[in-house]
């Protein structure tokens, strides 16, 4: 993918966030929604394969949110890719609780906070943007065995025993290959 | 403070990727509110699902219909909004209020235990509101919830100096340490120190002298206590967990 257009066109996407929270701009909900509600959609057929009604359903729920909470969006602190993927994926597990064999009552909101610090930290924040064009370059660069498996935990909502169960690996060869990906995208340091 | 124990790279992936268990996944924000490490960490790792996210799409859908349904129902829900507005204004001023009294009684009550907040969905009045059920003189437990087909979350507080009877694990125990702290013979675990021991594991913690200890503990399947005597709680721990066949 092309990185420079891709941060050209997040740049018009975060000037739309604003239109909203200052401005309830429904153009600007217009345009996201065509944006994003695709890739929502997928995210939730990859955990759930021809589940399009529940698809549909997160995806309104997400761009509801959107909508409602565009005013806390802080886009020196979070990329508005890494903003609009938490609120999707804690729509699809508060979803999959309520729907699921296995209902739950412990309620998700508790749980996953938003990635948003309350103190502004501008030191944190030029970190913030480093991690993220190194994140965002180095996958690209990963091996197709890694991406894979990263692919299984984050979009299909695997754990990494389920992955090893899925692809027929032992499950040291699904974490080996995490935490090399992982290891190359800077994002895990050997303690 | 200084945390030695964490959660795997692996726990964390899952828990940033959404796909850990709800149950481990308490233990996982309970840690990290207390951990600058791995909140630095799993803002890297949910970073890296934004990524992940922005990659997916789905060119076959039709999104002209669901978009004129959301929109449709954006209207309607604004308007009920506007109607209602004064009604919910009120609402809120004295949900506020309530939350001010339950945050002063939780003060009053425990004068040094502040309640994690991942953790307030079940203990909303402090840790001496819940109902503990003692195993021991000096040991206590208080079930926060059990998951069908899942695991069981508990809170364990024990006295100071005292110790847990030798237990083995039938499945994977998670402790975190709340208050206080303990040790057995591979250390000594303080304040925010996560740790895991699977099924081949027996051991036998001991809290230190000068305070009491609460864990937060999520355990796959009921713990198993080896010495003669002790053996007598297995039919007691097994009825309190929800894998239980009685």
């Amino acid at each position: 993918m092309d990185t420079v257009k891709q941060i050209d066109s997040d740049d018009h996407m975060v000037q739309d966030m604003l239109a909203i929270s200052q401005n309830r701009d429904q153009e600007a909900l217009n345009r996201l929604f065509d944006h994003y509600v695709p890739k929502i959609r997928a995210f939730c057929l990859a955990a759930q394969p021809g589940a399009n009604l529940m698809a549909d359903d997160i995806a309104q729920e997400v761009m509801i949110r959107v909508w409602r909470k565009a005013h806390t969006y802080k886009p020196e602190t979070a990329s508005l890719n890494t903003w609009i993927f938490t609120l999707a994926r804690n729509a699809r597990i508060d979803y999959l609780r309520k729907n699921s064999r296995h209902q739950s009552n412990i309620d998700p909101e508790y749980l996953w906070r938003d990635v948003i610090d309350e103190n502004a930290d501008p030191f944190k924040d030029a970190q913030q943007k480093r991690d993220q064009e190194r994140i965002q370059i180095g996958l690209a660069k990963l091996p197709q065995d890694q991406q894979q498996v990263l692919a299984k935990v984050y979009l299909e909502g695997k754990t990494h025993k389920e992955a090893a169960e899925e692809l027929s690996l032992p499950l040291g060869t699904i974490k080996s290959r995490v935490r090399l990906a992982l290891h190359k995208l800077t994002i895990y340091i050997k303690r | 403070m200084t945390i030695h124990y964490h959660p795997s790279i692996e726990m964390l992936t899952d828990y940033a990727a959404g796909s850990l268990s709800l149950t481990h996944s308490m233990s996982i924000a309970t840690h990290i509110e207390q951990c600058q490490e791995c909140q630095q960490q799993i803002r890297k790792l949910t970073t890296l699902g934004g990524q992940l996210f922005t990659q997916t799409t789905t060119e076959d859908a039709n999104i002209v219909d669901l978009k004129a349904s959301f929109f449709d129902k954006l209207r309607e829900q604004d308007r009920s909004e506007s109607m209602s507005s004064t009604v919910k204004e009120q609402g809120r001023r004295d949900q506020s209020t309530d939350h001010m009294t339950s945050e002063e009684t939780l003060l009053s009550w425990e004068q040094d235990y502040q309640v994690p907040k991942s953790l307030r969905q079940f203990v909303p009045f402090g840790y001496d509101k819940l109902k503990w059920m003692p195993l021991s003189p000096s040991v206590k437990i208080a079930t926060l919830c059990q998951e069908e087909g899942g695991a069981q979350v508990a809170l364990t507080r024990i006295k100071a100096g005292a110790s847990i009877p030798t237990h083995t694990h039938t499945g994977d125990e998670i402790t975190l340490v709340l208050e206080g702290a303990f040790s057995d013979k591979s250390g000594i675990y303080r304040q925010g120190d996560f740790i895991t021991r699977d099924a081949s594991h027996k051991h036998k913690p001991m809290v230190t002298k000068d305070a009491e200890c609460i864990c937060l503990t999520v355990l796959d399947a009921p713990i198993e206590f080896t010495g003669w005597l002790t053996r007598l709680f297995n039919p007691i721990m097994r009825r309190y967990h929800p894998h239980s066949n009685h």
